[in-house]
């Protein structure tokens, strides 16, 4: 012990000697660190911890998706739902929750909460309990006797006061009453963003459906049974049920995976896992880049290691004090990159709007817990070794007897220490290159999706969301009413352009995209497997002018189509193009549903160019439009076009809608291009995080360089010295130590690019934009990277440019 | 007695291109227990070399040699190390401090090394410095001593771990005489105490304090002679 305290000391006076190499350790350290140990906060909060909940281990999502279609979870139809509760033996009890945007009423203006329909074993199959009152029982799920309400804690805090006596208060939803009959600990929304839970109540009728699925299944595995024993058990169920209901289920598949998962989703864990690596890298170019100012300072000391040895140090004791200081740097790197790790988690949660992140799993859980700070110190160990186990190898196996000598240059370990440092400067500008390429291409697919949109001119688009509650609005007059009214009281608001309705507006659902299956009249679906889906609009006709949406062929809708006109729809190109090829479409029929649904056969009157709908898909996606006036929706989007600022025409909107009906509730109203950015936003982050580590990459790869080429530099100063005796000039002097920078450069270049193409390859068929072979990634970038490492060359050149021969020659 | 080092048919060298170089050939040699003997020769006879065979630096070479009758040329390199570390002190022309611990430190590094008790070093330590009268300097740094007092501490630290024999490369080249002289006078009180040394040196006034001569030229021993034959004009040890 003692002796690992001497060690300890006699580090770090080595290292308080040499005060500008230890603070570049230091920092190269600190931002490697920082970085890492920042991602892991995030990993750890997305991937480790999602799901908070007593049994989430134990807990199994079970989920249809649709691979060639980019959709890796969806909800499962009831009947197919009611069919497994009957069937699986690998789970204790199947509970489901339904997604359920309500309206409080009733007590002051209508306030929209984001409410789930749950089964009544749900949160005991969690291991939950509401803090306030009890859960839901079984016989609550009956329908009828589904009128009771568990709020979250928020809700409760913030629109009950925190009232101690709610439970058994009657509460208006959607104009119904509801008992309250629990509040929900602190922290608790599950699923993800819950205000409020009501229990899930299916009809029979409903109960039997298989075309449409809006429920979402957990199931908790039975003692003893595994995750993949019953998920086998699970995709053997799937495939029966495929095969007796070959319509409804073509082309979906079922997934399983751990409550966490399915919480993540794949799109988070990937780029998540992207990120990881890109850390990773950082840490080794920082690595790479601390092992060579150590090579650099063990060098100077090679006297010191041979004296060590002969007076009894061992090979293995050297090695240690040595990697004691690389340990001592990583340790004081660690202490600042901390600092580093907690301000740029900071940074990350304080730009994420709220709106977007009460939809992230571990959102709230991101932070330096315990488990960071073990991370940070794995990595420190790691650190060390991986900057201070090659330096110290060679340090401690120096020739003893030609470093006793009064100029022994021990040439052959010197060379291979050269080329050992060579190497490790080739490694940087390779990782860099990869690091780079990578940020730019998500940056590139950044700017893409910001730009696609820029043909509707989003800055100028105000939207806002109505809910028409079926209780107040159950006939079709009634909602086109509605709609009729709004439309004419909005066009006329001063400040607005036009004024549209859209179910939808695109990149409204965050990454995804709600499509339906519809039928072409005189086509039935062929071979199994033959996907009809497309994104159903209901729009007011001038939607198509208001977004600015190029007719192709047809016509646009007109206020002509009403109620009473025959049924047409608008296809985009997409649509046109996928389910009509070579054919025109214009008169063709098609309808939303199968081929038996009762929705009425519609024809196409128009083709319209396509409007980029979410970042996750990268190609269009076939969307229909049909007028609102022929099937008055629940359920809308609006639109205002204003000359300038949207913003300012809230209030007049909402004061007009309000003298239609005072107790809808108006929410999510933002200007599209808000709605554009936060759907964006984890892209954003992730090519900003991308970015920044591609700049740090350069930086410490600079470095590196810069570090090579100068002890190259003062190594060579006697050699520089005899070549200007023999006459050479300035400019010869300078171009040698280039050559050999440049040298490295293109080296580490010509190994990192096919790297890089790779990592582009694969990143290309996801992002949106993006060429595999993207010019500015692929010429741009390196050359960017030979840029800075040639001024890291040339600066250690002009040095030894000026050395004076004379003196050089005086100190050998 | 058993002689303390033995050397039989000792040869090193070196590949030279396409050549082999010798830098020692056919080196035979006995060195008895408390001897002092010096190795002399002309620069590159190889004198250095031998001596770093000797102290176990240098591994590579071929023939045999006995170090109190253990055959280190069996020895695998764990082993001579250990052989080294408990019966072998090194003094050097350039003292060979470590430019980064003080005096006390110095002297402590080569006990650490052994493993010996933080108490028992501090202890070992204190006795030397008083022994070598140079308590006052403890807590300097190499730099901040003149070249005699820096290989004072030199040979404090070759004799703070006992050692069976001390082996002293120029040992006083880089000093003035007087320096010179302390410092030889220093080696031979060692030697008096029974400390075997051996030091190269090319030095005939250094030389007469030992015993016996040995002569390197171009790698062979092409002489030996008592040092009552050498400079009678050889100052005598105080």
């Amino acid at each position: 012990m003692g002796s690992i305290w001497q060690d300890i000391r006699y580090s770090g006076r080595m290292l308080w000697k040499q005060r500008l190499a230890t603070l570049v350790s230091i920092l190269a350290f600190a931002v490697g660190i920082g970085v890492n140990t920042a991602m892991f906060s995030l990993a750890e909060a997305f991937l480790l911890h999602p799901a908070p909940f007593e049994n989430a281990n134990r807990v199994v999502a079970l989920v249809d998706s649709r691979p060639h279609q980019n959709i890796d979870m969806n909800a499962i139809a009831p009947a197919t739902y009611f069919d497994w509760r009957k069937e699986v033996r690998s789970f204790d009890r199947l509970g489901a929750y339904a997604w359920d945007e309500t309206s409080l009423t009733g007590n002051g203006p209508p306030q929209r909460i984001q409410a789930f329909r749950i089964s009544a074993n749900l949160f005991e199959m969690l291991g939950v309990q509401p803090q306030l009152g009890r859960g839901f029982l079984s016989e609550e799920e009956q329908p009828g006797k589904d009128q009771e309400i568990i709020l979250g804690h928020a809700l409760w805090e913030q629109h009950y006061a925190s009232d101690e006596h709610i439970l058994g208060k009657n509460i208006k939803v959607d104009g119904k009453s509801f008992t309250v009959v629990g509040v929900m600990a602190k922290g608790f929304d599950f699923p993800l963003p819950a205000e409020a839970w009501i229990p899930l109540a299916i009809d029979t009728k409903e109960r039997e459906r298989r075309d449409s699925r809006w429920l979402w299944v957990l199931g908790r595995l039975k003692p003893r049974v595994s995750f993949s024993e019953a998920s086998a058990e699970m995709q053997a169920i799937a495939q029966r049920e495929a095969q007796a209901y070959p319509e409804n289920n073509k082309g979906w598949e079922l997934r399983s995976m751990t409550l966490a998962q399915s919480m993540t989703g794949d799109i988070t864990r990937e780029y998540t896992l992207l990120l990881m690596g890109a850390v990773a890298f950082v840490l080794l170019i920082a690595c790479a880049d601390v092992a060579n100012v150590q090579f650099a300072r063990m060098a100077g000391r090679t006297n010191e290691f041979a004296v060590r040895t002969a007076i009894g140090g061992s090979r293995s004791r050297i090695m240690r004090q040595l990697l004691m200081e690389s340990l001592l740097l990583a340790g004081c790197g660690a202490a600042v990159g901390l600092l580093m790790a907690q301000w740029e988690i900071q940074m990350i949660l304080s730009h994420m709007p709220p709106d977007v992140a009460k939809f992230i799993a571990g959102w709230k859980t991101i932070g330096l817990d315990p488990n960071a700070f073990l991370f940070t110190l794995a990595i420190v160990v790691l650190c060390a070794i991986l900057s201070g186990m090659a330096p110290s190898l060679f340090a401690s196996r120096a020739n003893l007897a030609d470093s006793l000598k009064e100029s022994g240059r021990g040439s052959t370990s010197s060379r291979a220490r050269g080329r050992l440092r060579g190497a490790l400067v080739v490694a940087e500008i390779s990782l860099a290159l990869v690091l780079l390429v990578g940020a730019g291409l998500l940056v590139k697919n950044f700017q893409g999706l910001l730009n696609v949109n820029e043909s509707y001119s989003p800055r100028t688009l105000l939207t806002m969301n109505v809910g028409l509650s079926d209780t107040r609005y159950p006939k079709d007059s009634t909602r086109l009413a509605f709609h009729e009214q709004v439309l004419e009281r909005l066009s006329r608001l001063p400040g607005v352009e036009s004024a549209a309705f859209v179910t939808h507006v695109p990149y409204s659902e965050g990454g995804g995209v709600g499509t339906y299956v519809f039928s072409i009249e005189g086509r039935p679906p062929a071979e199994r497997g033959e996907l009809r889906n497309a994104i159903i609009e209901t729009v007011s006709p001038n939607y198509f002018g208001l977004m600015k949406i190029a007719l192709l062929g047809g016509r646009l809708l007109t206020d002509a189509d009403g109620a009473n006109a025959p049924p047409v729809a608008v296809i985009s190109e997409s649509l046109a193009r996928r389910y009509f090829p070579g054919e025109n479409p214009l008169g063709a029929h098609i309808k939303v549903g199968g081929m038996d649904s009762p929705r009425p056969w519609m024809t196409i009157v128009g083709v319209v160019k396509d409007v980029h709908y979410s970042w996750i898909n990268k190609e269009n996606i076939p969307t229909i439009y049909g007028p609102f006036r022929q099937a008055p929706p629940y359920y809308t989007t609006i639109l205002l076009r204003a000359a300038d600022d949207p913003s300012q025409l809230i209030s007049a909107a909402r004061a007009q809608i309000a003298a239609v009906d005072p107790e809808l509730p108006l929410y999510n109203i933002k200007p599209m291009n808000r709605i554009i950015t936060e759907s964006i936003i984890g892209i954003a982050y992730v090519a900003a995080m991308m970015a920044v580590l591609g700049g740090i990459a350069l930086v410490l790869a600079s470095v590196g360089v810069f570090g090579v080429m100068s002890y190259s530099v003062s190594e060579r100063v006697h050699e520089i010295g005899v070549r200007m005796s023999l006459g050479a000039q300035t400019s010869d002097i300078v171009r040698m130590v280039l050559r050999r920078g440049m040298l490295l450069t293109i080296i580490g270049l010509a190994i990192g690019l096919p790297i890089a193409f790779a990592l582009a390859r694969a990143l290309s068929s996801v992002l949106f934009g993006v060429a595999p072979a993207d010019p500015f990634s692929f010429i741009g970038l390196p050359l960017l990277l030979a840029g800075v490492a040639a001024l890291a060359s040339y600066l250690p050149a002009r040095r030894a440019a000026r050395v004076d021969p004379l003196a050089a020659l005086r100190c050998e | 007695m058993e002689p303390i080092i033995q050397l039989r048919n000792l040869e090193k060298s070196v590949e030279a291109g396409p050549n082999r170089f010798f830098l020692l050939r056919r080196v035979n040699l006995d060195i008895q227990p408390a001897e002092f003997v010096t190795i002399m020769g002309p620069s590159g006879a190889g004198k250095s070399t031998l001596l770093s065979i000797i102290g176990m630096l240098d591994g590579a070479w071929t023939g045999e040699y006995y170090f109190n009758t253990e055959p280190v040329h069996r020895l695998n390199v764990k082993k001579r190390n250990e052989l080294h570390k408990a019966n072998i002190g090194f003094v050097f022309q350039s003292y060979h401090l470590i430019d980064n611990l003080t005096v006390f430190e110095n002297l402590e590094v080569p006990l650490s090394y052994k493993n010996v008790p933080h108490k028992e070093r501090v202890s070992r330590v204190c006795d030397a410095l008083d022994r070598f009268n140079i308590v006052g300097k403890k807590d300097l740094f190499p730099n901040q001593l003149s070249g005699g007092q820096q290989q004072l501490v030199g040979v404090a630290r070759a004799v703070i771990m006992n050692p069976k024999l001390i082996l002293a490369d120029e040992p006083t080249g880089n000093l003035h005489s007087a320096q010179g002289d302390e410092i030889m006078q220093l080696f031979k009180r060692l030697n008096d105490a029974g400390t075997t040394i051996i030091q190269v040196t090319h030095s005939e006034r250094n030389a007469s304090y030992g015993h016996r001569i040995i002569q390197l030229k171009d790698g062979w021993v092409v002489g030996e002679t008592a040092t009552a034959d050498v400079g009678a004009n050889a100052a005598q040890p105080g």
